[in-house]
């Protein structure tokens, strides 16, 4: 599937008009370039080989565990990824865990209460929260408490005079909070129709038919079904959660992924653009494994037979 | 009425009613009945006449929008009288009984089990609740509970899911479910209803076995007047919303005398008479709840009608046991 992907990448890149040398050097120096230096620039680079041939050096290279360079800098890709992965992955695993916390026990609580005015309430929030884009959400927020009350730092993630974890959590609550407001209103929504469904089923009477607490009854024999589909959608959320952040980590100028993949593709750092959504591709399956091994955990009808 | 002590639970003149868009739904309109220790009360009527709703009323076990309106549901408890009705619907003396008092098994076993948890936790949950007995002490008696319902390899099937045990055998883990604690009581709404006939009489057979050994009263609701002659000890049929005839079994099946049970027998085929024997179906159909006949209900389908029907008949006694809800019952009745 990765090897699928990662050359149908490369096709696409390799059809994108130019290439990477008319990229790197400036429209004054265009003027004056031989096209024998040109070419031999080419040659250099490795660009005058056929799309196959280059595509089997890079995927060779690659597999070694060499990424290459960035085109822009010269920097080893290997050297951007490891500064750039622990900000986006920070920044959505927050995200991620206040989003499912608060979406699941929302979703439960207007589940719970519905057609109460809690559960309008909630509904209309929801409502809100998946349709208005999150930067907006970013902007206001950044008004509000960067601007306004100053109580939050408006962007960045690490400063010279951080030392404790206890210094960075400032710089965090705002963008990780904004990420997580629409997760949060689609985990609750989807929640709440999934412990609806639940509770309307036969079993839930049986439960109660034994004389079990409401809150076991709920808890126990209802959240615990609903939570299927419920982890599947979060799951799903698990990639789009770092490429979904590019526009956060952009408004809140955070060091991560997103804000780099944006940069490289400005500068048509090929290489880098590569690397980028190779590892988006790899956190796509990786997530969807972990999915089918987390359902197999939570409803024993997907696990395999021990026999 | 008939008094005596071996009576488990008594409804008197009870009303469930459905509150839907402004509407009423008086689902059980005014049923009163006993049930016996260690006898089998079979009800049964047609579709929509209010036996399940009756039997979740017992319960409490009824949906937001219903109420008991009036009457009375007696649970005699060794030498004390509870009052369900009175009780607060999941509040902690409800919870008391249900289960551990008064147990219910219910139409389609394929959706009564949770399927995430393993059958021997479904049935300890209900012990953990209802007594002191430890972990050991629970597990070895669920064990014992499905060994008894004829599941085989108890222990091994006891750690097992809902979705590898059969149809039979989950009607068989929910038995085992509702007579972990020895109820005074067991209600089964149809419990075979979802299964074919072969394990249709070894569960009746089990039910059989337990109102014998532990001398449970049991209230079985069914459609099958076949089940009802094969095990009831009393009978009620009921019809939208009332009890319109009741008695033991050998007053309503051999004397029937209510119109509608009449026409209710009329219209089992039996075995062994063939492809032309005359079924009677009830001419007409079940009246809309919303707009229900002024009297009798079922007088607009009845042959006996006459102006007189236009109110709703009185209890009236047969024998000391044969009880009836029609104005021309002594014309009907013939020995």
């Amino acid at each position: 599937m990765i090897f699928v992907i990662s050359f149908l990448v490369y096709f696409g890149l390799d059809l994108t008009p130019g290439d990477a040398v008319s990229h790197m050097i400036s429209p004054e120096l265009a003027a004056t370039i031989t096209p024998e230096k040109l070419e031999a620039m080419r040659e250099a680079y490795g660009l005058n080989a056929t799309f196959l041939e280059r595509y089997w050096i890079w995927l060779t290279s690659c597999l070694k565990g060499d990424f290459g360079y960035s085109m822009a800098g010269g920097v080893a890709i290997k050297d951007i990824m490891v500064k750039t992965i622990p900000a986006t992955l920070e920044l959505s695993i927050v995200a991620l865990i206040i989003s499912t916390i608060l979406g699941c026990s929302l979703g439960i609580l207007s589940a719970l209460k519905k057609g109460s005015a809690t559960d309008s309430g909630l509904t209309v929030a929801g409502m809100a929260g998946v349709s208005i884009p999150e930067f907006f959400f970013a902007l206001v927020a950044i008004l509000i408490f960067g601007m306004h009350f100053q109580w939050l730092p408006v962007g960045g993630r690490l400063l010279p005079h951080y030392e404790t974890l206890l210094d960075r959590i400032p710089n965090i609550i705002m963008p990780s909070m904004v990420l997580a407001l629409a997760l949060t209103a689609g985990a609750m929504r989807y929640s709440r129709s999934s412990m609806l469904d639940v509770l309307s089923r036969e079993f839930i009477k049986t439960a109660r038919s034994k004389g079990l607490p409401e809150w076991r009854i709920n808890i126990l024999h209802g959240f615990r079904v609903a939570l299927t589909p419920v982890v599947v959608l979060i799951g799903f959320r698990l990639p789009l959660l770092i490429g979904g952040s590019t526009i956060i980590e952009q408004v809140f100028q955070w060091p991560g992924i997103g804000n780099m993949f944006i940069r490289s593709v400005r500068a048509s750092d090929y290489p880098l653009v590569m690397m980028i959504s190779l590892m988006y591709v790899f956190v796509v399956l990786t997530a969807s494994l972990l999915i089918d091994l987390l359902t197999a955990l939570i409803d024993p009808r997907v696990r395999l037979g021990k026999e | 009425m008939r008094h005596n002590k071996n009576i488990a639970l008594s409804v008197k003149d009870l009303k469930t009613y459905f509150y839907t868009n402004n509407r009423c739904n008086k689902a059980v309109n005014g049923v009163s009945f006993d049930i016996e220790k260690g006898k089998t009360l079979c009800v049964v009527g047609e579709s929509g006449c209010g036996k399940s709703v009756t039997a979740s009323t017992i319960m409490q076990l009824l949906p937001t929008l219903s109420r008991i309106e009036e009457g009375e549901i007696i649970f005699h408890k060794d030498n004390e009288k509870i009052n369900i009705e009175k009780l607060e619907r999941n509040g902690k003396e409800m919870r008391e009984i249900r289960g551990s008092d008064i147990a219910m098994i219910f139409q389609d076993p394929m959706t009564a089990l949770n399927p995430v948890y393993t059958v021997g936790f479904q049935i300890a949950e209900n012990l953990k609740y209802h007594t002191t007995l430890s972990k050991k002490e629970i597990r070895e008696k669920t064990i014992r509970l499905l060994d008894d319902m004829g599941i085989p390899l108890p222990e091994q099937r006891v750690d097992e899911y809902p979705h590898s045990y059969s149809g039979g055998m989950r009607q068989r883990a929910m038995i085992a479910m509702a007579m972990a604690c020895n109820p005074k009581i067991l209600i089964a709404d149809e419990p075979t209803t979802a299964l074919d006939v072969t394990i249709q009489a070894q569960i009746f057979e089990l039910m059989d076995n337990l109102k014998k050994n532990y001398n449970t009263a049991i209230m079985l609701i069914t459609h099958d007047m076949g089940v009802v002659a094969e095990l009831a000890d009393n009978v009620a049929v009921m019809y939208m919303g009332n009890i319109v005839e009741s008695g033991t079994a050998d007053d309503v099946l051999r004397r029937p005398t209510h119109p509608y049970t009449k026409a209710l027998l009329d219209s089992v085929p039996v075995l062994g008479r063939g492809r032309d024997q005359d079924i009677k179906p009830i001419k007409g159909s079940t009246p809309d709840p919303y707009d229900r006949p002024i009297g009798c209900q079922f007088a607009p389908r009845c042959n006996w009608r006459t102006e007189s029907c236009d109110i709703m008949p009185e209890i009236s006694n047969i024998s000391e046991t044969h009880e009836i809800r029609c104005h021309k019952y002594k014309e009907i009745f013939q020995y």
